[in-house]
């Protein structure tokens, strides 16, 4: 008895399993294996804390995944990187507690490179904090019941039997770099589903991907927006011992309570006075 | 924190009583004083602006003791209290002069008009984005300084 449609059959079932089992793809870098990567405890910050003089200088970088940068392995397209940082630049840029913000290249960053490499990073682009960037992306393929289809080798590229659906988490944790105190965090996040065949599930992956870490990092730039507010009023309360903030006139945040008052006339008041003024001047001369 | 701003350390600083009114939080800020400013020194008579150089010299104290009050532990900067105080000042001498009354009602009116949009919504109606706030007492009390020192010092005796 030949065997070969038992083969015939056990090769089928291999292929249909394989397009019908469900798939999850897991993009992560952790900021703890970036700051922390050998340590049992964490460093302790300096305990004089960080005195933040306003416009700050603000570094952003995604930090490395594994054992490599992002870029490295190439989990992001040559440039994405860059664009996703410019939605946090954009946000940011109109602030006057801001003064420049850079972006860092996560090439720059090495795995695991702790604290050191963080300084090493914002002294080479002159920051005075650094907002680190880390990600966690979920992708989910399910098969619909159809997706049996794809044995027909036809159904597989007609028949959208997969359910794609991507989770993004993007997590922004800032440090001054002087005294290595952590200020503040905000998160961002998305979810973007689809449908795709099975021969352009791949493609439909990497798109949703990219399109994921945009739409979280929308978010992220929002709620770290929201998040300096709180921060701020924080300290102005002095509930924030390890932090002060020092205005552009060198107003200590923690001492004015953040209430610095003003005497002005608004330029439409002065423009007012100046109308007032010519009509005076004409009423006089006539 | 700036020496020159007005704080409550204006009490052991005394200058800062004045110089909280020299001091501003950004040119804008301060040009736009100084045109508020330079508007009653054009307009008032001659005769009147040895009593607005007194008026510049007495009230900045007077607006700046007024105002510790509101400041908690806040500061201060800016002429607008002052510029009010020029305004009502020149404003009630021109009214009482013939032939500059409708110039001096109306630096009144322009003052009136301001205070009433200042308590209607508040100092927030014109947003300043380098995080200070209108302390709009500074208006009130420079207006009301501004009258009184309007006034002659003295009844004058009727001519028999």
């Amino acid at each position: 008895m030949s065997r070969r449609p038992f083969l015939a059959a056990a090769l089928a079932l291999l292929a249909f399993l394989g397009c019908n089992m469900p798939e999850t793809h897991v993009r992560r870098s952790s900021l703890m294996d970036y700051l922390y990567p050998k340590e049992k405890a964490a460093p302790m910050p300096n305990p004089a804390g960080a005195r933040l003089k306003l416009p700050l200088k603000l570094g952003v970088a995604f930090v490395p995944g594994g054992t490599a940068s992002w870029r490295v392995q190439n989990l992001m397209a040559p440039g994405q990187e860059k664009q996703l940082l410019d939605v946090v630049k954009r946000s940011f840029q109109d602030r006057p507690w801001i003064s420049e913000i850079k972006l860092v290249p996560g090439a720059y960053l090495r795995p695991g490179g702790g604290f050191e490499n963080m300084d090493q990073v914002a002294r080479m682009y002159g920051v005075d904090v650094m907002a680190l960037v880390s990600v966690d992306q979920v992708q989910n393929t399910d098969p619909r019941w159809y997706s049996f289809t794809y044995l027909s080798i036809v159904g597989a590229y007609v028949l959208p039997g997969d359910a794609n659906d991507t989770n993004t988490l993007i997590d922004a944790a800032v440090y001054d770099v002087a005294s290595h105190t952590f200020l503040l965090r905000a998160p961002g996040q998305s979810q973007v589903k689809g449908s795709s065949t099975w021969a352009y599930r791949e493609k439909q992956l990497r798109e949703h991907s990219a399109k994921g870490l945009e739409l979280a990092m929308t978010d992220l730039a929002k709620n770290l927006d929201a998040e300096m507010g709180a921060f701020n009023a924080e300290v102005a309360r002095g509930e924030r011992k390890d932090v002060d903030v020092v205005d552009r006139q060198g107003v200590s945040l923690r001492q004015s309570g953040g209430r610095n008052f003003g005497g002005s006339f608004g330029w439409i008041e002065a423009l007012g006075a100046l109308a007032l003024l010519g009509l005076a001047l004409r009423f006089r001369r006539g | 924190m700036d020496t020159l701003a007005l704080t409550a350390e204006a009490l052991r600083e005394p200058w800062r009583l004045w110089t909280g009114h020299l001091v501003h939080f950004g040119w804008e800020h301060a040009l736009a004083n100084a045109v508020a400013l330079a508007v009653p020194w054009i307009l008032a008579a001659p005769r009147n602006r040895r009593r607005l150089a007194l008026a510049m010299l007495v009230l900045p104290p007077l607006v700046s003791l007024l105002l510790l009050p509101s400041l908690g532990g806040g500061e201060y900067r800016g002429a607008s209290g002052l510029a009010c105080a020029l305004w009502a000042l020149a404003g009630l001498r021109l009214a009482g002069q013939q032939g500059s009354t409708p110039v001096g009602l109306l630096m009144l009116g322009g003052l009136g008009l301001k205070l009433g949009a200042e308590a209607a919504f508040g100092g927030s109606f014109l947003l300043h984005p380098d995080g200070w706030q209108t302390l709009t007492a500074a208006h009130r009390w420079g207006v009301l300084l501004g009258l009184a020192s309007a006034l002659p010092p003295w009844p004058r005796p009727h001519p028999a």
